[in-house]
């Protein structure tokens, strides 16, 4: 099959699958901030292959505040929330904050397909075993590792994350009295 | 099918999703009790199958999924208190009083591991599922999939039970239906 055709392939899944979930009439807005998590525990280890299949250690940001999302492209909540990550990564130094967003079960030609490339690193949990080592319980889930690589941060289900209110939270976790 | 057509397809299926596209869910059914909602959609049999088999099963294999009544669920803590909900807790009940049990997802997973479905197709149904244990934080909220164990006749109430620090309490959806189309 060619490339072509293994991401129309997946644009046609996603869309089907998007269509299943969405094919409903009372609208929910995104909810606001992000909770702290309990005890600030070390993040778990995430090791996984990005879109160019090349290994990534979420080891690499310690240093910098990660934004790390898990979603996946038939959820459309983490669909709606998608394009405020590279929003969000926008407004602040690249020295200092990253957004890691981690797709479930899915291939690099469905996400191509519905993200293109974006400007973050997208990796690939295709056994949902690094998420199982993480306190997701349900898609999309956000958690905000600190400068010294703890869970400070989490959000479940969809925000926008250049909404001021988190924006605000994550501008704390920078400040250097939060090091 | 042809290039050409596929690529009309995949047009036309854009062009119909891009009303939706934002992710903003529009729901039919909803209570809200304080800071809690619930809502809920029916969800026909077409709809389930082409989903999960555009995720990897087989038409026959996601048979009985499709045909069992289901609904995409949503629950919504607008509130600054910590909540927790368990499915197992919760039942539908028909117009004469019969209360049904919701499936849990760890039920159909055993089938699926069962009769050797794929696992990407596995990992998909899972985390489409209405999760079984939920704890919801301020400002959190969960979308997922649902089925009732046995089909209830015409409309009935889903009884949704919730925990926070001040106690359990109940939210209840009325009339409700399976979608069969």
């Amino acid at each position: 099959m060619t490339e072509l055709a293994t991401a129309r392939r997946g644009f046609l899944a996603a869309a089907a699958g998007f269509a299943a979930l969405a094919a409903v009439p009372a609208v929910w807005a995104q909810g606001r901030g992000m909770s702290p998590v309990a005890g600030v525990p070390p993040a778990p280890t995430l090791v996984l292959p990005d879109m160019d299949d090349k290994t990534i250690d979420l080891a690499r940001y310690r240093g910098k505040v990660v934004l790390v999302n898990f979603w996946a492209t038939w959820c459309p909540p983490c669909r709606k929330e998608f394009p405020s990550l590279g929003r969000v990564r926008k407004l602040f130094k690249p020295t200092e904050f990253e957004v890691v967003a981690v797709n479930v079960g899915e291939d690099p030609e469905t996400v191509f397909s519905f993200a293109g490339a974006p400007d973050f690193p997208v990796l690939f949990d295709r056994d949902s075993q690094a998420m199982a080592r993480w306190p997701v319980k349900g898609l999309p889930t956000t958690l905000v590792v600190d400068r010294q690589g703890r869970l400070a941060l989490r959000a479940v289900g969809g925000r926008e994350f250049d909404d001021p209110a988190i924006v605000e939270q994550l501008r704390e976790l920078l400040m250097p009295r939060s090091t | 099918m042809n290039a050409r057509l596929l690529t009309l397809l995949a047009l036309l299926v854009g062009v119909s999703l891009s009303a939706r596209a934002d992710g903003d869910i529009e729901w039919r059914h909803r209570a809200t009790q304080g800071a809690v909602t619930l809502s809920a959609n029916p969800i026909g049999t077409a709809a389930r199958r082409s989903f999960y088999t555009a995720r990897g099963f087989a038409a026959e294999t996601i048979r009985p999924y499709a045909l069992a009544c289901g609904f995409s669920l949503g629950m919504k803590n607008s509130g600054a208190a910590t909540l927790s909900t368990r499915l197992a807790d919760w039942r539908a009940v028909g117009a004469d009083g019969r209360a049904v049990r919701l499936r849990l997802p760890a039920e159909w997973d055993q089938q699926w591991a069962s009769t050797h479905v794929p696992e990407a197709a596995r990992i998909a149904f899972r985390w489409a599922q209405f999760q079984a244990e939920n704890i919801f934080d301020a400002g959190d909220w969960i979308m997922g999939m649902a089925t009732l164990e046995a089909p209830l006749p015409g409309s009935f109430r889903l009884v949704a039970l919730y925990h926070d620090e001040k106690g359990d309490h109940e939210i209840v959806l009325d009339k409700l239906a399976c979608n069969h189309d």
